[in-house]
């Protein structure tokens, strides 16, 4: 229809473009399904969260009362926005950097072909398979100051006093750091050893003839071989841990005094439980351009050490 | 090296499904842990229909445990007493997951029938308008709310209009651990908040390492305790009057009364007397019942639930809410009550008032406060000899019924209306914390606790207009 007219306009000469315009048809009908899926459940969700965030919004989220950007700049001024960011980036902080470096570790050591491995193996990847909220659920146990097994075992062990883990400002974060930790480090180490079973064994085999030691083979082979890998889980694992709800919700709803309220959390509390969808939106907004960054600046930043051979 | 290599890979992996497999079991076990005490009897979707000419009726709630098997008692009574309407119950959770499914659904269809709700929800509810006001049925039927008690219509009424009917209604008191008490010479519960500072510190032990093996006081940082403890001094929440003679527009708790609570609530906490699990309660009262906490305060409407669990290891006593020497004011009702949404047809809007005026007869409100601990909202139900019988075995619980009849209704305890309650509630508990945990003073905590919750009035009340 367009197309005829166009065409019918812009006479013999290009050539080019009606083929081009021919392709762009002929692909349409395989692209729309992905393209309607979209733009139902992404774009348009996205732009009706931008519009919803300059909106004061009633309790079933049908905008009320246009204030343009002051829910934005009452974000910025308000402490506990400032104050859930800085959390968030301290449990990012918290979760990522010491689950590569545990994934790496648990990732080599299940790299060796020792009798009974398997057993190591499948301890180590079984947290993969329980949901947030079992997994919170243990947590909860865990760090009762009752009943707490936990708290048993570092007092029989370091001679640790008895520590109410949720209900202090900083140990709180670590319950939920620790947890969090705990049942992401199943995936990252499948990912890791997967890609050190990967490495060229000349490579390590040349290594040895230049007569390297372990920790060299290492830094020189190994990291960089398997740093396609890394890169994926630190980009995934943080985006993971900026989305984290599950195990604030069930541990310790945000508290105490606001040292646990991440971000996502933060809006689900403003969206489902206080019904200010505006104020929830404009979070969700500024979350979303705080991730962007940081994803790029990884991509920018340290995929340039990465060798994809 | 590839040989052995590809052994290992396929036996690792029969142990990985393996351990798969009991993994997914266990989560399964964990599940099946959490569900078993507060599970009742669900008919899965909301919504009515006549069946047979039966009207069948959907009814939200929040009890768990002890009371939701209650409830269902009284469904089943209901039920049995005509064959007309059945009404079915389902347990949506606490309060305010409860609530917020009904704030999701309201005017969509799917709803319940009849929805209980927690008093706070109360200005909510009305500025809704989802709702009927129950004063609608109670005209037109002439139903005598004269036998009603006073203190608890005292909440609900809101111009001289009842718009939801009462169903369970508590006050906070504080339990004790009996034997403990006596442990540690004490005769009679303490009454000020000097008394519980001195009595907390005798009631607190340690053992040689330093460690504290009981401590003397538990108190949840739930925002209810907070609201019960400035009324007890009188002073109101919000103002024009807590809202009372027009709609609220500003928090007014960061005076005297909540200074006075809060420093005393820290010095508890400091003198490190006292048990700080944070603001879900039952974690609380499951310290109290584990013996790790020998007072805590809480809802008279768990009475039961910690009779039965203190059953053969120690006698809990029960006390009036705790205030400052010389204070005069009283408790706020609490609890719940139930509310006819619009958004159904006339007869069935006819049968759910026909349940609620079941529920809250004599003996169905004495058989509930047996159950439960929560106070019967009839007057008529102390004549019931079951529950005549009930105060004499539990002598006890006399305190509370007290408690409740001693308070003189002001401004302060009818309770604050506000329609964003629920987050001032939370606004409150993370105040609580910040200044037990020495992240800010009392005054600077109340004073932007205050500032917060006045920004989320003036906005709710920007979008209900």
């Amino acid at each position: 229809m367009g197309a005829t007219e166009i065409t019918a306009r812009t006479g013999p000469i290009p050539n080019n473009r009606r083929r081009t315009i021919f392709e762009f048809l002929q692909s349409m009908p395989f692209i729309l399904p992905a393209l309607i899926l979209f733009a139902v459940f992404f774009f348009y969700p996205i732009v009706k969260v931008v519009y919803l965030s300059l909106f004061l919004t009633n309790s079933q989220g049908v905008a009320k009362h246009f204030v343009g950007l002051a829910q934005y700049v009452e974000l910025f001024q308000s402490p506990d926005f400032v104050q859930s960011l800085l959390v968030t980036l301290e449990f990012v902080l918290m979760t990522v950097i010491p689950g590569i470096i545990l994934a790496l570790v648990l990732a080599l050591l299940l790299e060796r072909s020792i009798r009974g491995i398997g057993i190591f193996q499948t301890i180590i990847f079984s947290p993969i398979s329980m949901s947030v909220a079992a997994v919170s659920t243990i947590g909860l146990m865990a760090f009762n100051p009752s009943v707490s097994l936990l708290n048993f075992i570092l007092q029989r062990l370091f001679g640790l006093p008895n520590i109410n883990w949720l209900n202090h400002t900083f140990s709180s974060l670590v319950a939920i750091a620790l947890v969090t930790v705990w049942m992401n480090i199943g995936f990252s180490t499948i990912v890791l050893l997967g890609a050190l079973h990967n490495v060229p064994t000349e490579l390590y085999d040349s290594g040895r003839v230049d007569g390297t030691n372990y920790l060299q083979r290492l830094r020189y082979i190994t990291i960089p071989s398997i740093s396609p890998s890394l890169f994926f889980i630190a980009v995934v694992s943080m985006i993971g841990s900026f989305q984290t709800f599950g195990q604030v919700n069930i541990l310790t709803q945000g508290g105490p005094a606001g040292a646990t309220n991440v971000v996502v959390y933060s809006i689900y509390r403003n969206a489902f439980f206080n019904f200010q969808y505006g104020l929830a939106s404009a979070q969700a907004v500024i979350l979303f351009l705080i991730v962007l960054v940081l994803t790029l600046l990884q991509f920018l930043v340290l995929e340039r050490r990465v060798s994809y051979s | 090296m590839g040989e052995h290599q590809k052994k290992t890979t396929s036996r690792s992996r029969k142990v990985v499904g393996i351990g798969v497999v009991s993994t997914l079991g266990l989560t399964a076990l964990l599940a099946g842990c959490g569900g078993g005490s507060n599970g009742t009897a669900t008919n899965g979707s909301g919504g009515s229909g006549s069946n047979n000419g039966v009207v069948q009726l959907t009814l939200w709630h929040a009890m768990g445990g002890a009371t939701g098997q209650a409830l269902d008692q009284i469904i089943n009574d209901f039920n049995a007493s005509q064959n007309k309407i059945k009404v079915t119950p389902v347990y949506e959770g606490q309060y305010d997951d409860e609530f917020n499914k009904w704030k999701a659904t309201q005017g969509k269809g799917g709803g319940p029938n009849i929805m209980q709700v927690y008093d706070i929800g109360t200005k909510f509810m009305i500025d809704s308008g989802e709702i009927v006001p129950m004063q609608n049925f109670i005209d037109q039927s002439h139903y005598d709310t004269s036998q009603l008690e006073p203190n608890i219509l005292g909440y609900y009424s809101v111009n001289g209009k009842l718009y939801s009917m009462p169903f369970n209604s508590s006050m906070p008191v504080l339990y004790y651990n009996k034997e403990d008490f006596q442990k540690a010479g004490i005769t009679t519960p303490p009454k000020t908040y000097d008394e519980v500072l001195a009595d907390a510190k005798k009631l607190t032990i340690k053992d040689s390492s330093g460690k504290v093996t009981q401590y003397g006081i538990g108190i949840a940082t739930y925002g209810w305790f907070f609201e019960q403890m400035i009324a007890t001094q009188g002073a109101d929440y919000v103002n024009n009057n807590n809202g009372r003679t027009g709609t609220a527009t500003q928090a007014i708790f960061n005076g005297p009364a909540g200074l006075t609570t809060l420093n005393w609530w820290k010095s508890l906490y400091d003198a490190g007397v006292d048990l700080n699990l944070g603001s879900t309660t039952s974690l609380t009262q499951n310290a109290f019942l584990a013996g790790k906490v020998a007072m805590f305060i809480d809802s008279s409407g768990i009475y039961a639930n910690m009779v039965n669990g203190a059953k053969g290891k120690f006698d809990v006593g029960v006390s009036e809410l705790p205030r400052p020497a010389g204070a005069t004011g009283g408790t706020i009702i609490g609890g719940g009550s139930f509310w006819i949404p619009k958004d159904q047809s006339t007869a069935d809007q006819q049968a759910a008032w026909q349940f609620i005026q079941f529920a809250s007869s004599p003996a169905e409100q004495a058989k509930w406060a047996e159950a439960t601990g929560y106070f019967p909202i009839t007057k008529a139900a102390y004549n019931e000899p079951s529950y005549q019988a009930y105060l004499k075995k539990y002598p006890e619980f006399q305190n509370a019924i007290d408690e409740l009849h001693g308070v003189k209704l002001t401004y302060a305890t009818q309770g604050g209306l506000i329609g964003v309650f629920s987050q001032a509630r939370q606004t409150v508990q993370d105040m609580i914390q910040s200044v037990l945990l020495n992240k800010q003073t009392p005054q600077q905590a109340l004073d932007s606790a205050a500032s917060q919750v006045t920004q989320d009035i003036k906005n709710y009340n920007l979008t209900v207009q």
